[in-house]
């Protein structure tokens, strides 16, 4: 059996209908999830596997990954260097009138490229192209599609959802690198201005706040960030209760796109600073 | 019946392939770089050296933390470990590059701050000494400003309580304090009357201390005018001082007349001299007209003894012995 296959048996019996007992409620919860769980593991495998980027799955993919990036690439660099540009100046500002100035950058990196861009470029990709992509899943599948699609031997997990999914993993960790960079360049700027001279110190701090363990915390949280965004809501809504229609899945699937990303962020936080 | 899904076909657009490799070659580079970079930043493509600092305590050392030389960075602390005897090793990297700052008479402090972290510097002082030998062993200085907190806090309470003894509402000051506000108050009453502050301090004398200043006030103008006639008599037209210089002028002229009848007595004294030596000459004479006469008395004398002995009237010579 596919295993798309043994993915749709329990979406299925997750869709049952409401007034069921606690313990029935609580297994069939744990089943989507344990299914949402399948299928990241599932597009992780297809990720990783090289015949996702030949032909013909490589045009789906780059589609995808073209659909998710390429219009929010600009606006989100535009957005993110703004927000850079005020909270570094903030920063900077604040901590000078402190006599804390040469604290000011570290903390402008520890905050900017470690918390807030992987988290904003999480958030921002979910809003913009994975729950829309969701939504486009949960019709698809309300409608009986997906599984005509497969009665007619085709793929739907390698032709629609792992391309949508991957594309929504891609962006998120494009966007966190882009706006990443551009904060640290727009930071060595507000702070030292167009002059060289403090390039090497601004890479020693940069280096002493990329410590091994904070970059791999660092790591490990914007890749999760990105998995949950991705994974998350196409799970929810081809694996999620399908009661009360397209809009109740996409609820779903959001609310639970919120709490795995609350979770990452929290796990993130205690990994770094506990 | 539901519409066709967007399969895949065997052929996309040329420009979404293009786009999309586009991306991927972005993230690539900027993964990449910012590993790169960050792998440049903690010095991993840095030929470094090791120094092995020995301190007592390792509190606020941590691994990554920087080795400043006049406030630069020159080195990373690499790791930190409990030596055998209990002492402290913190071994640090130092980049061969900036290895020369280091000397074999540098001095190396550990200073613990009140904000921020603990800082690990380095002082050169003799910049001609031999470089530092790569492995070496220094003992590192701890300065703790924290550690002075306990010493200031008892300061600090042993103030408190003598300001509480001070400012208690029956300590000295406060009577002190009382008092002064009670004499401001008698002070402010009595300067409705003549004398304010005097009256206060002198009661029922204050009267007579005013009558003393007045008449004081008149003895000064007395004695004022009493000045200025003396300056009148003294120093004026008709004054002491045109008589006195009068009566020196005209004792200039004695002097010089009684220097006149010196000189006279002079005169007068050395005839007298010339009188005295005739008179000691005339006083030789008569020593010879003296021998004269003694001689002519001795022979009378003998004349009359013979006589007495030639003479029948003469005396018995008899001695009679009682």
């Amino acid at each position: 059996m596919p295993p798309a296959a043994a993915a749709y048996d329990v979406a299925m019996l997750s869709s049952a209908a409401p007034g069921l007992s606690l313990g029935r409620a609580l297994r069939l919860r744990w089943r989507s999830a344990w299914a949402v769980l399948n299928l990241g593991a599932l597009v992780l495998a297809l990720g990783l596997s090289p015949s996702t980027y030949r032909r013909p799955w490589r045009v789906p993919l780059a589609a995808q990954v073209v659909r998710a990036a390429w219009p929010l690439l600009p606006w989100f660099t535009l957005l993110a260097a703004i927000v850079s540009l005020v909270l570094t100046r903030i920063v900077l500002v604040t901590a000078q009138s402190y006599g804390l100035s040469q604290y000011a950058l570290e903390m402008v990196v520890r905050v900017l490229v470690l918390e807030l861009i992987p988290l904003t470029a999480a958030l921002a990709v979910a809003l913009r192209v994975t729950l829309p992509m969701a939504a486009e899943l949960a019709q698809w599948r309300l409608q009986g599609a997906l599984d005509d699609a497969r009665s007619r031997g085709q793929d739907p997990l390698r032709g629609l959802i792992a391309p949508r999914a991957l594309a929504g993993l891609f962006a998120v960790l494009l966007l966190a690198a882009v706006a990443g960079t551009v904060a640290l360049v727009l930071a060595y700027v507000l702070a030292h201005g167009l002059s060289p001279w403090a390039l090497e110190r601004y890479a020693r701090m940069v280096g002493h706040v990329f410590s091994p363990a904070v970059s791999l915390v660092f790591v490990l949280k914007t890749a999760a960030l990105a998995l949950a965004v991705s994974v998350v809501p196409i799970g929810t809504a081809l694996h999620g209760r399908a009661g009360g229609g397209q809009g109740a899945l996409e609820v779903q699937g959001l609310t639970r796109m919120f709490l795995a990303a609350l979770l990452v962020e929290v796990a993130g936080l205690a990994g770094n600073y506990l | 019946m539901t519409e066709p899904l967007p399969l895949p076909v065997a052929a996309a657009p040329e420009h979404l392939e293009r786009r999309a490799a586009l991306l991927l070659v972005l993230l690539a580079v900027l993964v990449t770089a910012s590993i790169g970079f960050v792998l440049y930043a903690r010095g991993a493509f840095e030929a470094t050296q090791r120094v092995v600092l020995v301190a007592d305590d390792s509190e606020g050392v941590v691994v990554g933390m920087d080795l400043t030389f006049s406030g630069f960075p020159i080195g990373r602390v690499r790791r930190t470990e409990l030596a055998a005897d209990g002492s402290v090793r913190i071994v640090v990297d130092v980049p061969v590059k900036d290895a020369h700052w280091l000397r074999t008479s540098s001095v190396f402090t550990l200073t613990r701050n009140l904000v921020g972290g603990t800082a690990i510097k380095a002082y050169s002082g003799v910049p001609a000494d031999p470089p530092l030998p790569a492995g070496a062993e220094r003992r590192v200085l701890s300065g703790d400003a924290a550690a002075e907190i306990p010493r200031i806090m008892a300061d600090v309470r042993a103030l408190l309580a003598n300001l509480t003894a001070l400012t208690a509402p029956d300590a000295a000051l406060a009577g002190t304090l009382d008092n002064v506000q009670r004499l401001t108050g008698r002070i402010d009453d009595k300067l409705g009357g003549k004398r304010g502050a005097l009256d206060l301090l002198l009661g029922d004398e204050a009267p007579r201390l005013v009558q003393t200043l007045a008449r004081t006030s008149q003895l000064l103008a007395d004695v004022g005018g009493l000045v200025r006639r003396a300056d009148q008599q003294l120093l004026g037209e008709q004054g002491l001082l045109a008589d006195t210089q009068a009566a020196v002028k005209q004792a200039g002229a004695l002097l010089g007349q009684a220097r006149d009848s010196l000189q006279k007595v002079d005169a007068v004294l050395k005839e007298a001299e010339a009188v005295a030596r005739n008179a000691r000459v005339a006083s030789t004479d008569l020593g010879a007209l003296r021998a004269d006469v003694e001689a002519s008395l001795r022979k009378v004398d003998m004349l009359v003894n013979d006589v007495n002995r030639l003479w029948p009237l003469k005396r018995d010579p008899e001695i009679k012995l009682p």
